[in-house]
């Protein structure tokens, strides 16, 4: 069986997708690398030349390292694969932020080396600087995995359910299943109690149904090799670019396993 | 500081900050707000809800 994929919803920050035909170990292989073997950039180093705001410089360094960044990704990769030994234009970009209150700090306050390389959010507040309050600070941005560290994370709340399955069988049209279900999808059709194609998609599974059934008329069931998936993005991909990537780092792990199995 | 991100998924949310906190004073429902703002998932949701200022009350300090 062939592998399909049913879009829902695509934007550039967040996607609704069924993906149907396939196991619940695939789908949740693309879930784990989308969340935490795609590579992003982020700031991991700052050189403090300057900081008497409110905030200490351990907190300042934390708020800047969480803020994605946007790049052409392909121009980089992680440090510890470069072979430069020290640091190179492929491994790591500088940022310079300087600041003098009064006023908010915020990201796009960031001047970065490479005109690639922007914070996704312009409007993420950074500091608040009362009068004479002053940050200067060179940040270093390099790439890395979201299963190092969170601010290399690019996927966000990337989940999935099986298909419900609701079925009625002898249903006698007493309307209390209507009013139980907390997502209000149950209506009252012709001869039975139906849940339209569209609605199915938005059971919870929570089986409140089946509990308020007098007479035992609804069996809720999973399609287990039908998911839907819903993935959103920090910014620093397109979610288009997110899955495919997602995909690619399962390909490319299968690959090298192929390659060290056929070594042996 | 707001935080950057939510603390359970990850989701950057102080870029939502300037405006929840501007609408939120104006009297606006903070619930409205939020769902304006694409804040769907009640752990962002705490993020801004709960989210106390106190910069004002360290200003004075370095
Ligand atoms: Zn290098
Ligand atoms: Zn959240």
């Amino acid at each position: 069986m062939t592998m399909e994929v049913d879009i829902l919803e695509l934007s550039d920050r967040s996607a609704k997708f069924v993906l149907s035909n396939t196991t619940t170990a695939f789908a949740n292989g693309i879930r784990r690398a989308a969340l935490a073997d795609v590579p992003t950039l982020a700031i991991t180093e700052i050189n403090i030349y300057n900081n008497t705001s409110v905030l200490y410089d351990e907190q300042l360094g934390l708020r800047l390292a969480l803020i994605p960044l946007t790049s052409n990704m392909e121009d980089f990769i992680p440090k510890e694969e470069c072979n430069c030994g020290d640091f190179c234009p492929a491994c790591q970009v500088s940022l310079t932020l300087s600041a003098e209150g009064p006023g908010m700090v915020y990201s796009q306050d960031l001047v970065s080396s490479d005109d690639k390389v922007q914070p996704a959010d312009p409007n993420i507040p950074i500091a608040d600087l009362r009068e004479g309050q002053k940050i200067v600070l060179e940040a270093i941005a390099q790439m890395g995995y979201g299963n190092k560290h969170s601010r290399w994370q690019a996927g966000v709340a990337c989940g999935y359910k099986n298909m419900p399955i609701v079925e009625f069988s002898g249903c006698d049209q007493c309307g209390k299943c209507v009013t139980e279900c907390p997502v209000n999808i149950i209506k009252i059709g012709t001869n039975s109690a139906e849940i339209s194609t569209e609605d199915m998609l938005k059971c919870t599974l929570c089986r409140l149904c089946v509990g308020i059934c007098e007479i035992d008329a609804i069996d809720v069931k999973v399609d287990e090799h039908s998911f839907i998936f819903t993935v959103e993005s920090d910014g620093s991909y397109s979610t288009k670019e997110l899955i495919l990537n997602a995909g690619s780092v399962i390909k490319d792990k299968a690959t090298s396993l192929s390659e060290i199995l056929s070594t042996l | 500081m707001i935080p950057v991100r939510c603390f359970s998924c990850g989701k950057v949310i102080a870029s939502s900050w300037d405006e929840y906190k501007r609408r939120t004073k104006d009297g606006e429902e903070p619930a409205q707000v939020m769902d304006d703002l694409g804040i769907t998932r009640y752990c962002c949701r705490r993020m801004l809800l709960s989210h106390v200022e106190l910069i004002d009350t360290l200003a004075p300090y370095q």
